[in-house]
């Protein structure tokens, strides 16, 4: 079965043990797993590079591969000893590319034959000289130039609406599904629904409004918060739409443009669940300073490295957001029907700034305050996590533990922020300072200078 | 194959430890390493075993441990660094989503803090399942089986159940077409109204799809026709989450009347990357036929046998992951196998491809699901290609090797891809896709034994 805890050496068997030696048919190693009893020899570039490597001692002709020259020497009529090779030449090797920065270079990547490691370091480390005259692509192997050559431009297809396949199955599934042939044969009448689709399951018209609209913000929040039940869609985009004007408030505003970033980034797309639900309980001019009080808090929570503005790169911060998002989504998770309404504990004029010292004060009476429950999100629809003082911030992880020292994901996020730039205003905000947490002001400091052992065990027991 | 993290510069602030006593843990006893000796030569297995720990502390309510972790892997992970830091951003994503979860009991694991799910266009799906052979390895082996299955046969019903949104139909549809038989076998294909709620979304509706695949069977001469079986979507609409009562009453639902077999048509059932939604709990069911203790898995399968059908056709991932892994394992199998797909990308597409990053962020939503989730949410249940085989078995089936011609199809496929990817037939004869010698995904087919044995069952 699988045995995946042997990191690296899951495979179809013939890597972490050596070869039988019954078998007949030399086993071929796959690229970058060698075997591990080989010898493992590193060339010179010049070497690897060079084409004619083996010398023929007697008339000093040079040959690319070493059987072609022993298939000359032969031609030589050699007495018989000296026509044999020599027999300790038995033993397999294994070569590593010299390029340092490369990841064959270590001896455990290294590549099974000579002539795999000589294409693979001129491949990748070595110069293209080998040009298509059909298309562009250039190569540096030249049997590669040549493999190339014979493909290019034959096997081509073309579909109606342009686009060039060189797989034949990849064109068929594009050609049943493009558009030209849609248009070019006439609606059909034969598709047999069994029945007329019922209102609740037939897709409704809002299903392509995502995609074709141009508001971010809606599509966002049908993503979000949704499953693929049609239902939900209608009802969310229903609800939604009143608030997609506060949602372009909060893009314009200034301090949210780093989370914006991006027309479908996750930050955006989290930062305008936050403004939809806030935008219904408030009004539009204490939206700014809620955006601000946000930012600053999601600046606090997330990682230091603004990416740039692509959808991807912002991962970093959704680690973050993830939280903040979750608490967001929780609302429709779990406040049923109320799909963009706030949940109802904070009076509509509170800004983000007095919601989170609201909860330093709740969090006080409880042993400690999770960032959660301080977003005064918990308390709308779980109440019992809010009663039970021990296991606050454990329920508040979704853990069901019992809290210890009262650290906890806090840290994680205080921790962060420590190091790559604090913002006193945001820690003080939540009530907690530096010196509030007695016991777990060690974790934090030592979360500060970074000091932690991963290498080593962690429980002090071998967990695997 | 994990690729070494090299030259990696560790953030400035982090520097050998000032005081290891203050680190003071009951279960931690944390030795003199350096971290930035760690992170300078991370590499996959560092990651693997980070995570590990991660998972282990969740599992036994170490919340100090796990965020601890949690904020090394933060400073490890990049969405755009190499396969094993892209991989570790998305885990950690699952991971802090898991963590900070205020009420697991009724979320939606949609709504946690992954990116925006687009919604594609079917010629985008298109491309999309031949970026790599992930799928189409899938489609090939399957297509060739069902042929050689339903030579003979003047009509064909195939069930599809998968979530690739017909894409594996149209080069059937093409192989039926250029048969030189007269006159033509007859093709209908029935499809759920009702898909797993994961990625590759569509921003049309099935019927939609069924349209074109019609367009493109009368331009191919091939009699088709479309079904589209209505089951229903969760039984409550405001049920975000597959209960148990929804797969209650899809099973019920999938009877012969419904699925309308006819008795003069080869019925073909293709389960495609679908049969891991079902839950694998073993749980006593009231209304099974047979005694004990079965899954909804195992009943599906028995439903599917009392069909009839001539073939199964199963394609799944090949990896454990379901009901009975605990956390800390299951993350460890995610991370190793999901590395297959990353680095089969590293190989052939630039780090910012969108394409590239499309697919990982679908990846990165199965591993949202698997990590973050517990019980009835976490709907990606995948099992191996043994115990399929021997869940195959179990509900009545016995496996038919795919034949010469197919094997070569499916070879003939991966050659036209990048060099990594293989492919291996094992004793029972099914197929696997290998990437650099890792299984990845498997396909095989299968037929119910002797009618007799689901006599009293038949035609419910």
């Amino acid at each position: 079965m699988n045995d995946s805890t042997a990191s690296g050496d899951v495979s179809s068997g013939n890597q972490a043990t050596p070869p039988p030696k019954s078998i007949a048919k030399k086993k071929r190693n796959l690229p970058g797993m060698p075997d591990p009893d080989a010898e493992v020899i590193a060339l010179s570039p010049k070497t690897l590079m060079a084409t004619n490597r083996f010398v023929c001692e007697v008339c000093k002709k040079g040959f690319q591969r070493d059987q072609n020259l022993q298939l000359h020497r032969r031609g030589h009529n050699l007495p018989w000893k000296l026509r044999q090779r020599s027999s300790k030449d038995v033993k397999k090797r294994v070569y590593v590319c010299p390029e340092p920065s490369c990841v064959h270079h270590e001896p455990s990547r290294a590549l099974g034959d000579l002539t795999g490691i000589k294409k693979h370091f001129c491949r990748k480390h070595g110069e293209k000289k080998w040009k298509c005259d059909k298309c562009s692509k250039k190569y540096a192997v030249q049997s590669d130039w040549k493999a190339h050559s014979k493909i290019c431009g034959t096997k081509e297809y073309k579909c109606d609406c342009g686009t060039l396949f060189n797989r034949k199955d990849s064109f068929i599934t594009h050609r049943a599904f493009c558009d030209a042939l849609a248009e070019e044969t006439s609606r059909p009448a034969s598709v047999s629904p069994p029945s007329p689709p019922s209102p609740a399951l037939s897709p409704p018209p809002p299903l392509p409004l995502p995609s074709e609209h141009e508001d971010s913000t809606q599509t966002d929040v049908v993503s979000l918060a949704l499953p693929d039940n049609n239902n939900h869609v209608t009802e969310i985009l229903e609800s939604a739409k009143p608030d997609s004007t506060s949602g372009r408030v909060l893009e314009e505003t200034p301090l949210m443009t780093n989370l914006t970033s991006g027309s479908s980034s996750n930050g955006s797309s989290s930062s305008n669940v936050f403004a939809t639900l806030f935008a219904s309980s408030t009004s539009s001019g204490s939206f700014q300073s809620q955006s601000a009080g946000f930012s600053n808090l999601f600046q606090a929570i997330a990682c230091p490295d603004p990416m740039p503005a692509t959808a991807p790169s912002s991962s970093s911060e959704p680690v973050a957001l993830g939280l903040a998002v979750n608490q967001g989504s929780s609302i429709f998770g779990t406040a049923g029907q109320d799909h963009v309404q706030y949940p109802p504990a904070p009076p509509p004029s509170l800004s983000a700034t007095a919601l989170l010292q609201k909860a330093a004060q709740m969090g006080a009476a409880a042993s400690n305050t999770s960032l959660l429950r301080g977003l005064g999100i918990v308390s709308s629809s779980s109440s019992p996590s809010v009663s039970h003082d021990g296991a606050s911030l454990a329920s508040g992880l979704g853990l069901g533990l019992a809290c210890d020292s009262g650290s906890g994901l806090k840290e994680l996020m205080l921790g962060t922020p420590s190091i790559f730039g604090p913002k006193q205003t945001t820690l003080d905000l939540l009530g907690l300072g530096m010196a509030a947490t007695g016991g777990s002001t060690s974790g934090l400091s030592v979360l500060m200078n970074g000091g932690l052992d991963v290498g080593r065990d962690f429980g002090g027991q071998d967990i695997r | 194959m994990k690729a070494d993290v090299r030259g990696k510069n560790p953030s400035p602030t982090i520097s050998s430890m000032q005081n290891p006593s203050l680190f003071t843990n009951s279960r931690s006893s944390i030795s003199g390493a350096v971290l930035t000796g760690c992170l300078s030569s991370l590499d996959g297995a560092c990651i693997e075993k980070l995570l590990l720990h991660c998972g282990s502390a969740l599992e036994s309510n170490d919340v100090t441990l796990a965020q601890q972790v949690m904020w090394v892997l933060n400073n490890v992970a990049s969405a755009v660094g190499d396969p094993n830091q892209r991989l570790a951003s998305y885990f950690l994503r699952a991971l802090v989503s898991r963590a900070s979860r205020v009420c697991p009991a009724t979320m939606s694991f949609k709504a946690a803090g992954i990116p925006h799910r687009r919604l594609m266009s079917v010629t985008e799906l298109a491309g999309y399942v031949d970026l790599i052979p992930w799928h189409r390895f899938g489609f090939c082996a399957s297509n060739n089986a069902i042929l050689d299955a339903v030579r003979g046969f003047r009509k064909i019903h195939i069930l599809d159940l998968s979530i690739t949104h017909c894409m594996q139909w149209p080069t059937l549809i093409d192989a039926l077409g250029k048969e030189p038989e007269c006159p033509p076998v007859e093709l209908r294909i029935s499809v759920l109204s009702w898909r797993p709620p994961t990625p590759p979304l569509l921003n049309i509706p099935i019927e939609k799809v069924g349209q074109r695949l019609v367009n493109f069977a009368r331009y191919r001469d091939v009699p088709f026709e479309f079904n589209v079986i209505k089951v229903g979507g969760p039984v409550e609409e405001e049920e975000t989450v597959v209960s148990s009562s929804f797969y209650d009453f899809l099973l019920s639902q999938l009877n012969a009347t419904i699925v309308k077999v006819n008795v003069d048509e080869a019925l073909v059932v293709n389960i495609q990357n679908w049969l891991r939604y079902l839950p694998d709990e073993e749980t006593s069911l009231s209304d099974s036929s047979c005694d004990g203790i079965m899954s909804y898995r195992d009943s599906f399968l028995e439903l599917v046998g009392r069909l009839s059908p001539c073939l199964v056709t199963v394609v799944d991932e090949d990896c454990d992951l379901g009901a009975q892994s605990g956390l800390a394992s299951r993350i460890v199998s995610c991370f190793n196998y999901m590395w297959i797909p990353f680095d089969a990308f590293e190989t052939f597409l630039p780090k910012d491809s969108p394409q590239r990053i499309e697919y990982e962020s679908d990846i990165g939503h199965k591993i949202e699901n698997i990590v973050g989730y517990e019980g009835a949410q976490r709907i990606e249940r995948l099992e191996s290609e043994g115990r399929l085989c021997r869940r195959m078995a179990a509900a009545g089936f016995m496996s038919v090797p795919f034949g010469e011609e197919t094997v070569k199809e499916v070879k003939a496929l991966l050659d036209e891809h990048a060099s990594g990817w293989g492919m291996k037939k094992d004793e029972e004869g099914m197929l696997v896709l290998t990437w650099k010698g890792h299984n990845a995904v498997y396909a095989g087919a299968w037929v119910p034994y002797a009618p007799a044995f689901h006599q009293n069952n038949l035609l419910v």
